[in-house]
């Protein structure tokens, strides 16, 4: 299994797209480095940080008893444990711009890497067809399971791979441009009515993983109608399109329709139970998670099914 | 002669269309079996079961005794194949696409690889991007990505498509240097009668779908009558004498003079014959049937016994 996942990593990155790929996501890191430096003025700490953060509170809490919705309610009174928190434990809520503000901000440009990881991924079955590769494949003394699993853990670990890069260079770059903060500022999560900290960098990782989730989901459609259509024109614009507009559509359908919350896209984010409101109301984490893993299981199965019966023709 | 590739029955049915009707055959190590038919008869649906490609139908073929169907690792670990076209990885170079190969059998060195270079003669350029090869760089490449793993089996469908003569004659000479030297089974389609003509021990014709023949190919071509060229003067006092002498006989004017089937025997008589009745004799060849002759009687001559 190594070896095949080695020979599907060398066919990866011996063509020069990749490179392109890669020095695509650098170019945009370095922009947003370079525009936030310009943009950005010099710190003052406002010293009656508390007072604002009380007065604050007391119009939230004014809000919250106008509000009528449970939604609504329950952001308010998050905003305001986490305001009274920072007063109590003596945490600003403006902090100086610093590395980590930066790996969060370029943390937008996840979507930039999905993209790219999602041409590999409709790419990895589809290509071998076009090149008439997969014949030469398809006869080695090795089950096709296996050949497509290693093209799926290929796509994992590119996937990783360019995850990386972005974290790693959008940290160094970070460093660089803006320093590293004076005391490391912890992230407060509120969770279940609990505010708590959190280590920065450990808050980031988190923040990475649970962002990525709808690219790898949509990595997982491609590399489904890949193996099935063995079309990787399909395969990309489908699931880039999807990609794009797939969480806006979702949320227009939640607004009308109560189904829409089985729509993946209404699943991908689940930062919504941590840090917003979910998009339809009653829908919980391990609900999510369970649609989640229906949705990939199916593509799996789609997949491996197809990929496994085919008559290769080509 | 040991047997390694046995087809049983085996049948391909494709939305209810059958392309492959029943066809039952064995090749030997150490043989060149040709796979001969027109174009759609097929040859290339055979060869694609045979190497796990497509799903038979019904029946079986077994490699090495064990069955493509439910043996498949084992079974294809036998073969080494290029089905149709070489098709390369072209941003590769040509070691790569080897060590691409080579990591996907068990066992196989740095010096087999260079070795099996080096038998193809791409050493100098093995270095170089796939696509900077020329066709047949790149199907002597494919061969060497056959021959990594020592295979039992060779199987070259069309390998000399698009080949020139120089490059047709060096793959037909490797295919017969394995065959003996290597005791590997070959196993060749074409539809180039000529080509099949000087590699292959036996051949096999398919039509239709249909295994009308399998022949070894000096009875196959040559069959039991042969045909002579007479070049005589005048013709057609001879050919009347010919006529008059073996009525029985096919007897026709040719571009170079007369000629006859007729079995070897008579031949010293015609031409006492010939010489009594005072008609010169210039030359008298012995004209074999080309592969290609045959064929055509072969493929007709089935096709009225099925309409008939």
């Amino acid at each position: 299994m190594v070896n095949l996942i080695k020979n599907e990593w060398m066919k990866v990155f011996k063509r020069p797209g990749t490179y392109v790929m890669i020095g695509i996501l650098i170019v945009a890191i370095s922009l947003v480095g370079i525009v936030v430096k310009t943009q950005q003025k010099d710190f003052v700490q406002d010293k009656n940080w508390e007072q604002v953060l009380k007065d604050e509170n007391t119009a939230l809490k004014q809000q919250m008893a106008q509000s009528r919705t449970k939604t609504e309610k329950q952001f308010f009174k998050k905003e305001i444990a986490i305001n009274d928190y920072r007063i109590k434990h003596d945490i600003p809520s403006r902090e100086k711009y610093s590395v980590w503000s930066f790996v969060k901000d370029t943390s937008q440009l996840i979507l930039l890497a999905g993209l790219f990881i999602i041409i590999v991924s409709a790419g990895i079955v589809a290509s071998e067809f076009n090149w008439g590769t997969i014949k030469l494949l398809l006869i080695r003394p090795i089950n096709r399971t296996k050949i497509l699993l290693s093209k799926y853990l290929t796509v994992l670990l590119f996937a990783i791979f360019i995850l990386a890069i972005l974290f790693v260079f959008s940290t160094a770059l970070g460093a660089i441009l803006f320093g590293m903060p004076d005391k490391a500022v912890p992230y407060l999560n509120y969770f279940n009515g609990q505010v708590t900290e959190q280590n920065i960098v450990v808050h980031l990782l988190i923040y990475y993983g649970l962002s990525s989730i709808d690219t790898i989901m949509l990595v997982t459609m491609a590399f489904m109608i890949s193996s099935v259509f063995r079309n990787s024109s399909l395969a990309i614009g489908l699931s880039l399109f999807l990609l794009f507009t797939g969480g806006q559509f979702t949320a227009l359908l939640s607004m009308k329709f109560d189904w829409a919350k089985y729509v993946l896209f209404a699943n991908t984010d689940l930062m919504q139970y941590f840090e917003g409101t979910p998009m339809v109301e009653g829908m919980t984490l391990s609900f999510s998670v369970f649609m989640l893993l229906i949705y990939f299981a199916l593509f799996q199965f789609l997949a491996f099914y197809v990929f496994k019966k085919r008559d290769v023709a080509a | 002669m040991e047997t390694i590739v046995e087809l049983k029955n085996v049948t391909k049915v494709i939305k209810g269309r059958t392309i492959i009707d029943a066809i039952s055959f064995k090749v030997n190590k150490g043989e060149v079996f040709g796979f001969l038919g027109p174009n759609g008869a097929g040859k290339t649906t055979t060869i694609r079961m045979i190497v796990g490609l497509m799903d038979i139908t019904s029946g079986d073929i077994t490699i090495g005794g064990a069955s493509i169907k439910t043996q498949f690792e084992d079974a294809v670990g036998h073969v080494g194949a290029i089905v149709e076209n070489p098709e390369m990885y072209k941003f590769l170079t040509g070691y790569q696409n080897l060590v691409h190969y080579a990591r996907m059998s068990k066992g196989i060195t740095k010096e087999k690889i260079a070795e099996t270079v080096e038998l193809v003669g791409l050493t100098e350029r093995i270095n170089d991007k796939v696509k900077t090869y020329s066709l047949g760089m790149r199907q002597r490449l494919g061969l060497a990505q056959c021959l990594l793993h020592d295979p039992d089996v060779l199987i070259l469908d069309e390998p000399t498509n698009g080949l020139d003569p120089a490059g047709i004659r060096e793959i037909r000479d490797y295919v017969r240097q394995l065959a003996r030297e290597k005791n590997m089974a070959v196993i060749v389609s074409s539809h180039l009668l000529s080509e099949m003509e000087m590699m292959c021990d036996r051949i096999g014709i398919i039509q239709n779908g249909r295994l009308i023949d399998v022949q070894l190919v000096q009875e196959f071509v040559h069959g039991t009558e042969v045909t002579y060229e007479l070049e005589v003067v005048p013709s057609d006092k001879a050919l009347k004498l010919i006529e008059a002498s073996y009525p029985d006989v096919r007897a026709n004017r040719s571009r170079n003079g007369i000629s006859v089937e007729l079995p070897k025997e008579e031949i010293p008589k015609l031409v006492k014959k010939l010489v009594s009745e005072d008609i010169q004799i210039f030359a008298i060849k012995e004209v074999a049937k080309t592969l290609e002759d045959r064929f055509l009687e072969v493929t007709s001559e089935k096709e009225a016994v099925t309409r008939g």
